[in-house]
């Protein structure tokens, strides 16, 4: 049985967890904030790049480019994008979980690279894990993840990997964001997708310059933006996933406060009544 | 009149989607280009100028900065993809000449420059140039 002093103590403590949580939960909106802005004002341009070189490549016939070549290599590079903090939900974990999935499911050779260190810590040991990017902010610039790029490339590029793939949380509003495995090289069409934007574009494109010129230039470039976009949105859903896990942790801690404030009222009016009754009997002892 | 729209997207933000537009001039590698409606489609590369949008007589004309990018041209739309892009509005005139003085400074400061890096601050020049030119206008 509890007694008074030891529940006044618990619900002090849950006080200050409260406090810690809600400033969390604040600093997590503002962060949220910006990164929503930020995911959603470049994920148009990347889209609209992959289309483009798509549609050019799809449409140009007897290009190669390095980066669309299919290898039949059996390697492969998987970069996991995690936190490098916790206290964020389910984000790593779930990350974690489909890492795992894939893994298993897969019959490749992957060696795995990390950014960010929650997730690594948890499935390091388990895969074949290959290099770990740390950068002096938490969020890399985009220049420190074009040069993370160039390195996978290089590797694709050389034939010592056959294709290159990034795990990562996709943001899609500000609680829900999905776990997915994307390739990044080669870029590579389906036959269908192949044969719509045929149908779509039953022409083609005068071209200034020269098509295979404008390839050269644009193929690098999506692939470092696609890459970019995938670390954009790892990092909006960090801080959505984040705060919806403090909003969580605030409405417990405001219930475990209320119920535990509740007891000890309790006890301490169970604790009057009972000397109440001692002195009220005493007295009547005495007149007897 | 016959319209089109132009979206102008950036990877930073999106400048501007669905303006209304009955001329449209281009800064392409080759040259500058006009773009009417029901041109026909396609795809240039960008250089570092002016963008200027005709809205015609109910829409305002607009001027933007755009550098290294493309342009694809399809029937009544029109999609600019830039690595930077500003409104005239938008632009600082002070902030321009002061980048403008930093990179010309570190190019005639005799430093020991990589190549890399002269390319990088020429092209700030040049950006600066643009962007003073612009909004002096």
């Amino acid at each position: 049985m509890a007694n008074i002093k030891d529940l006044k103590k618990k619900i002090k403590s849950t006080k200050g967890t409260l406090k810690i949580t809600s400033a969390m939960k604040l600093v997590s909106a503002a962060k949220l904030a910006k990164a929503q802005q930020a995911i959603v004002s470049s994920r148009p341009y990347a889209n609209e790049l992959e289309t483009t070189i798509k549609t050019i490549s799809a449409l140009v016939e007897n290009y190669t480019h390095e980066y669309l070549e299919e290898k039949d290599s059996n390697h492969e590079v998987l970069l996991v994008i995690s936190s490098n903090k916790g206290l964020c939900g389910g984000y790593n974990s779930l990350l974690a979980k489909e890492v795992r999935k894939y893994l298993a499911n897969t019959d490749k050779d992957v060696k795995v690279y990390f950014i960010g260190k929650k997730v690594r810590e948890v499935i390091q040991k388990e895969v074949n894990f290959g290099k770990d990017y740390q950068f002096e902010k938490s969020d890399p610039s985009f220049l420190e993840l074009e040069g993370v790029g160039k390195e996978l490339a290089q590797m694709f590029k050389s034939g010592e990997v056959g294709t290159v793939k990034v795990a990562y949380n996709q943001f899609n509003t500000a609680i829900s964001f999905t776990p997915m495995v994307k390739q990044l090289l080669p870029i590579s069409m389906n036959v269908e997708e192949k044969m719509e934007l045929e149908e779509k574009f039953p022409f083609d494109f005068k071209y200034e310059p020269a098509p295979s010129e404008i390839l050269n230039t644009l193929i690098p470039e999506t692939f470092s933006t696609t890459l970019y976009t995938c670390l954009l949105d790892g990092v909006a859903a960090e801080h959505g996933s984040r705060m919806a896990a403090m909003d969580n942790a605030v409405t417990n801690c405001k219930e475990a406060i209320r119920a535990q404030t509740l007891k000890m009222n309790k006890l301490r009016q169970a604790a009057i009544t009972t000397e109440l009754i001692e002195v009220v009997s005493g007295a009547e002892s005495l007149n007897g | 009149m016959n319209y089109f729209t132009v979206d102008l997207l950036t990877p930073e933000k999106v400048v501007a989607r669905g303006i209304p537009a009955e001329s449209l001039l281009i800064p392409t590698v080759r040259g500058q280009i006009n773009i009417l409606p029901h041109h026909t489609h396609l795809i240039n590369r960008l250089s570092t100028g002016v963008l200027s949008i005709f809205g015609g007589a109910d829409d305002p004309d607009r001027h933007f900065s755009v550098t290294y990018g493309i342009c694809k041209v399809l029937e009544d739309k029109i999609i600019i993809m830039s690595h930077t892009s500003e409104e005239q509005s938008e632009i600082s005139l002070e902030r321009a000449e002061q980048a403008l003085e930093n990179a010309e400074k570190h190019l005639s400061s005799g430093e020991a420059l990589s190549d890399q890096e002269i390319q990088k601050f020429q092209l700030k020049v040049e950006r600066a140039k643009l962007r003073i030119q612009l909004s002096k206008q």
